[in-house]
């Protein structure tokens, strides 16, 4: 083989090797949104109580996580994706907190406050009956409206931990505060729901 | 609080999350087909992101890796056929140079002592050159006479 061809069969290999590497990276980060886009689509309807606000939410930290962070560690992806999602909701909040501002200004608070309803009808996919499917939302529910009523830093804390199961350091990453302060948010919101929901729930 | 009044309630607290978590996991099994379907939609359009961000990273890393490399041989190649003297400029109507056009005999004539001492001795040589006709001449004299 002369030296022309050898640079050449170098060349040709490291391309096609940088090509399977953003193959399998885009498969590796298919699998992972795959598997944490529901969970997080869940706690952003918790978090702002619109569903379609909360797709928005979601799809923004998907392409934000692939922008910015998908050369990174695949362990690191789930806190810091769950970081950018807070961020969005955090940021979200703001504005409504604005916008709410203006529509009392302007008298028109109140017009478009309507409920959605956030869980969409059957049929089932676990297969449940409708009693039991009942039994789940009607709890469900209470636990989500208990949980929009604790501080915001308790509710990404018990989130986080209890529905994402993220571990301590991957909850403090994702908050971006201590592992102390998340034991801490983590134990008061606990407690606190505990009590909202009564012994029935428990 | 006794360490026993502690333990139940750390496992009340455990108790506690795990129904909430199935509770929770059974409300994401839940999603309908329209949001699952939004979802994937979403999905896609994240990925979609990191392919053209690699096309856009990719594709201008090539030029700029070969194109300094370019740009210094053909400055190279510039320098060598101007320093041979091998790289002419073809206008159409053939080289422009004005003291390459010019004639060279007549200026060096002008430039050197002697023309000068010509210029001086004007007369000499006009009687030099009369004279030299004077002496062709006499051949033709006799034949006449």
């Amino acid at each position: 083989m002369t030296a022309d061809a050898a640079t050449f069969d170098v060349s040709c290999t490291s391309t096609t090797q940088t090509g399977a590497g953003t193959l399998q990276r885009e498969q590796t980060l298919d699998r992972f949104l795959a598997e944490v886009e529901k969970r997080a689509l869940r706690i952003a309807v918790i978090s702002v109580r619109d569903r379609d606000e909360a797709l928005d939410l979601v799809q923004n930290a998907m392409i934000k996580l692939v922008q910015k962070y998908s050369d990174r560690g695949v362990d690191e992806w789930t806190p810091l994706f769950y970081r950018i999602l807070q961020n969005g909701v955090r940021d979200w909040h703001r504005r409504q907190a604005v916008r709410n501002r203006i529509m009392v200004w302007t008298g028109r608070a109140g017009k478009d406050d309507e409920t959605k309803d956030l869980v969409e009808a059957a049929p089932d996919p676990a297969g449940r009956t409708p009693d039991e499917q009942l039994q789940n939302i009607e709890a469900m529910e209470s636990l989500e409206v208990s949980l929009t009523e604790l501080p915001r830093r308790q509710r990404e804390a018990f989130m986080l931990r209890t529905f994402e199961g993220l571990d301590v350091k991957g909850t403090a990453i994702a908050m971006g505060c201590s592992e102390g302060s998340v034991k801490t948010h983590y134990f008061r919101a606990v407690r606190a729901l505990r009590e909202a929901l009564g012994e029935h729930w428990q | 609080m006794t360490k026993a009044d502690d333990r139940t309630g750390k496992t009340e607290d455990e108790l506690f999350a795990r129904k909430a978590k199935v509770m929770f996991e059974q409300s994401v099994d839940s999603l309908d087909g329209q949001t699952r379907s939004r979802l994937n939609q979403s999905r896609q359009a994240a990925l979609a992101e990191l392919d053209s961000s690699t096309v856009s990273l990719v594709s201008p890393g090539r030029w700029t890796h070969w194109a300094p490399a370019a740009g210094v041989a053909a400055v190279a190649v510039a320098a060598v056929l101007l320093w041979s003297g091998n790289l002419t400029f073809d206008t159409g109507i053939g080289p422009i140079d004005p003291i390459e056009s010019a004639v060279p005999g007549d200026f060096e004539l002008l430039m050197t002592e002697e023309s000068f001492d010509m210029l001086q001795d004007l007369d000499f040589y006009s009687w030099v050159e009369i004279d030299a006709e004077i002496d062709v001449d006499p051949g033709e004299d006799a034949d006449v006479g």
